[in-house]
């Protein structure tokens, strides 16, 4: 996940303006679409050519074509500044499209899954927190960006470092960093967690679990998950919401820290706070699989509401690609870059070691 | 999520707005509002 807005509302102006922002929106929205839908069309054009000739060839999923198609864009002829914003709703979508998904889950499997998943994290998040740490003491890394990169590569990549960062007063150039690394290590994982999933010959369960444990943005995480298959889509996505869920604790606890040192302000209401930087999205998530374990949805409207997910995830996996901009990722300095490679190799293969645990012991 | 440390009474963050579309939309297909929705 990446930036979000606070909007204060204050009148008839503000109603105005929102109108505005809505139709600046467009031509971006118009482009995640086109991207996106290109994508879809190419899975289904190959799948309907190599069908027809017999030709046995692998499916691709729409989710790398619109990726790819994505990334070409960005990294050619660039995206104008008219679709800027538009394109950067993909955050937007992403979490509409999580809510929904909560729709192909009774809760007595988010309850069984989202429990392992919960307790994988906290294992996965204080050993990798702590890993970070040692390593930006190594590589001589500025405290602050140590902590960006640790919060940012142990729980939701992107908004993490976002949220953390007011809280732990750590200056843009710190944050821009981390982020920098988050990204480019985001989309090293995008293609790699897939090819190694299925050389290890993982089931849709433990891979989703794995890229949904160990893959930073929540954009990402999804996207890595369904390249895989859609069944390990939606454990990827059960498993990042779990851990997004924990975000606040984690940001708080860093605050504390360094509001303690003398070099953050001091957090007031601390259930506030945690409020604050709770993602809302996982309630959502949790109220549509309530709803859809009592039964409020027929088995039509429970496809139809599956279908809108994917619909969403489709302007999503656009925009994933839309705003990789591999050149200003290469510009960053290389040794928050190695901290960040090295700590992901390391939850990489502490999140694998744990899946392969629970998928033996916890009966996955 | 959002990114105040210390919320506004009348603010709204973009999870919120993603939330209250998901549940409209999900409104829309329990009353049989939206035609089916393929994929």
């Amino acid at each position: 996940m990446a930036a979000t807005t606070t909007t204060p509302f204050h009148g008839v102006d503000d109603v105005i303006g929102l109108g505005r922002r809505i139709a600046a929106l467009i031509p971006g929205l118009l482009l995640l679409a086109a991207v996106g839908y290109a994508g879809k069309f190419i899975e289904q054009s190959i799948g309907a050519y190599t069908k027809a000739r017999h030709i046995a060839f692998p499916n691709i999923e729409y989710v790398l074509w619109a990726i790819v198609l994505g990334l070409i864009i960005a990294n050619t002829v660039g995206i104008p500044r008219i679709f800027a914003a538009g394109v950067a709703t993909y955050e937007f979508w992403l979490k509409a499209g999580i809510v929904l998904l909560g729709s192909r889950f009774l809760l007595g499997d988010v309850l069984h899954l989202g429990g392992i998943s919960l307790l994988l994290v906290a294992v996965a998040i204080t050993l990798s927190l702590t890993f970070m740490h040692i390593l930006g003491r190594v590589f001589r890394l500025k405290p602050k960006l140590t902590s960006l990169l640790a919060v940012g590569s142990s729980i939701c990549g992107v908004s993490a470092i976002i949220a953390a960062k007011p809280a732990i007063g750590a200056d843009d150039e710190d944050a821009s960093y981390a982020i920098a690394a988050i990204l480019a290590l985001g989309a090293i994982s995008l293609f790699t967690f897939p090819l190694i999933g299925h050389s290890l010959h993982l089931s849709d369960k433990a891979y989703g679990l794995w890229a949904g444990l160990a893959v930073d943005n929540t954009a990402e995480a999804t996207a890595a998950g369904a390249l895989y298959s859609d069944a390990a889509g939606k454990v990827a996505v059960l498993a990042k919401t779990t851990r997004n869920a924990l975000i606040g604790f984690i940001v708080l606890g860093y605050a504390l820290y360094w509001s303690s040192r003398g070099q953050a302000q001091a957090v007031g209401n601390k259930a506030a706070f945690l409020w604050g930087k709770f993602p809302k999205f996982v309630l959502g998530f949790l109220l549509i699989s309530l709803l859809a374990t009592l039964g409020f949805f027929t088995k039509p409207q429970l496809t139809s509401l599956a279908n809108l997910s994917r619909w969403a995830f489709l302007l999503t996996f656009a925009g994933v690609g839309l705003r990789t901009n591999l050149r200003e990722l290469g510009k960053q300095g290389w040794r928050p870059f190695a901290v960040g490679a090295i700590g992901e190799v390391f939850i990489a293969l502490l999140t694998l070691a744990l899946v392969y645990g629970a998928d033996r012991y916890l009966y996955l | 999520m959002s990114n105040s440390t210390s919320p506004s009474r009348l603010s709204f963050s973009l999870d919120s707005y993603a939330v209250a579309l998901a549940l409209v939309l999900a409104l829309l297909v329990r009353l049989n509002l939206l035609p089916p929705i393929k994929w």
